[in-house]
């Protein structure tokens, strides 16, 4: 039993809660408010200040800039959210989204962006940018490891030199009168300065010390049933113990869980592709394998939207002595199976 | 109110579909537009996407010039993906959809569901 009208809309799994309708209206009306207001507020702002600017509340200057821009953002966000709720109740879900794909492909053709590959898959465009030494395309690496070691770097750095700005600060104020307040929490900007500066080490050494990995593919796009070859390099200073290649689908769902927003990610699918065993590495003699393999036919090729995604990757898995044991994620492009890039246009 | 033509419930990528849509009751004069749509949509843990593959909407006058009660028949050619998926948190489906706008601001919708590639089969 429906004992009150509900004034804005709750998605509710896969149907929007209650009063919709009446929901939607309630918000545009909402967001139609704050437009107005905006407009009322800039309006009287900027007219005041042009037609009697010596009684204006508001003289140019710093108020004057804030009091134009809050306005500007209340017009903007109220119109375009009051927009967007009217489109909502007048269109259905396929016309507004027939709209919006027009208008991507518009962009795409002003931005001279060629959209050229199939439906809901990924551009192959940023897998295929850099070429590789030994065989045809570098794959990108993900970028997983390198975000921790720059924050870091970063984080420690700051607090660093801050710690080293305010002792300095304690140490001259006893020429004259002692700063007590700082010196007295001086030792815990020390204290938090060593550990950030040993957090910032340990994950150098380990950058440096198992080095990077790079792996080569001779084709792609990667497509159902067809052959490949694969060229992995192993960089760094350690004694490895095992070295393993697998190919790896994983489906990813993003959604949301009361205010917060959550991702899942499965893994579907996993096929061993080589491994190494127990080895050596240096500086200057990386690790070199070369392997081969075939790609299973009954499988789903990548898929992209806005909330969920089918991912391939090639992932590398070492262990090492004295080192913890690492993963490094390559993420390639399926097409479907038998699929056939359009002849390019001959002029 | 949608039949697809030769009832095939599986499709190659880049085939044809052809499919027949009709009114099953002389409601021509309440209808104020008509919209069909071949899209496909994601079920399953995330969020729904949807991807509009073809869309018509017809309004008066074209609306009334039709004979709805008799099959209309639709053909066009169906995209190389996405494929029909069923996946362990993450489903795709297509579908022939038709929805009918009514003078009083009602909406009324049907669907069709078909599979499009080769790794989701009807048993």
């Amino acid at each position: 039993m429906k004992s009150w009208i509900r004034l804005w809309g709750k998605k509710q799994n896969q149907r929007m809660a209650g009063w919709w309708f009446v929901g939607t209206v309630g918000e545009a009306a909402f967001y139609g408010l704050v437009c107005l207001v905006g407009t009322l507020i800039l309006g009287v702002v900027v007219a005041w200040q042009l037609f009697s600017p010596e009684t204006s509340a508001f003289r140019v200057g710093f108020g004057f800039w804030v009091m134009v821009l809050a306005s500007l953002s209340m017009v903007i966000i109220g119109g375009t959210g009051f927009l967007y709720r009217v489109l909502k109740v007048a269109m259905s879900v396929e016309h507004r989204e027939t709209l919006t794909h027009r208008a991507k492909k518009l962009g795409d053709r002003w931005n001279g962006r060629p959209a050229e590959h199939p439906p809901g898959i990924p551009a192959l465009q940023p897998y295929t940018d850099s070429p590789g030494v030994r065989l045809k395309y570098r794959l990108p690496g993900n970028p997983g490891e390198l975000g921790p070691l720059l924050l870091s770097s970063l984080f420690s750095l700051s607090w660093n030199l801050l710690t080293a700005v305010l002792t300095a600060v304690a140490l001259s104020s006893f020429r004259s009168k002692p700063e007590w307040g700082l010196v007295a929490v001086l030792p815990l900007f020390l204290v938090v300065a060593f550990f950030t500066s040993r957090w910032f080490f340990r994950l150098f050494r380990r950058a440096s010390g198992i080095g990077r990995t790079t792996l080569e593919i001779d084709q792609l796009p990667l497509i159902p049933g067809h052959r490949y070859r694969l060229a992995v390099a192993q960089f760094g200073r350690l004694a490895l113990r095992k070295l393993e290649i697998a190919l790896v689908c994983e489906e990813e769902a993003t959604y949301h869980q009361g205010t917060d927003v959550r991702l899942e990610r499965q893994v579907i699918f996993q096929m061993p592709i080589g491994e190494h065993g127990r080895c050596r590495i240096d500086y200057g003699s990386p690790l070199e394998l070369d392997f081969q393999f075939q790609m299973p036919t009954d499988v789903m090729h990548s898929f992209q939207s806005e909330h969920n995604a089918v991912r391939w990757s090639l992932v590398v898995q070492g262990e090492a002595n004295r080192w913890p044991s690492f993963c490094r994620k390559f993420p390639v492009v399926v097409f479907p199976a038998g699929y056939r890039p359009p002849a390019p246009a001959t002029s | 109110m949608i039949r697809l033509a030769g009832l095939q419930p599986r499709y190659e990528p880049l085939d044809q579909i052809e499919f027949d849509v009709w009114l099953g009751r002389p409601v021509l004069s309440e209808l104020s537009a008509l919209e069909i749509s071949v899209v496909w949509y994601t079920e399953g843990k995330g969020g729904e996407d949807l991807g509009v593959h073809w869309f018509q909407r017809i309004t008066p006058p074209s609306l009334q010039q039709m004979d709805w009660r008799q099959p209309q028949r639709r053909a066009l050619q169906l995209p190389a993906s996405p494929w029909t998926y069923e996946g362990t948190i993450l489903k795709i489906r297509w579908c022939v959809r038709v929805r009918a706008f009514f003078t009083d601001g009602q909406q009324w919708a049907a669907q069709e569901p078909f599979y499009l590639g080769a790794l989701t089969r009807e048993e």
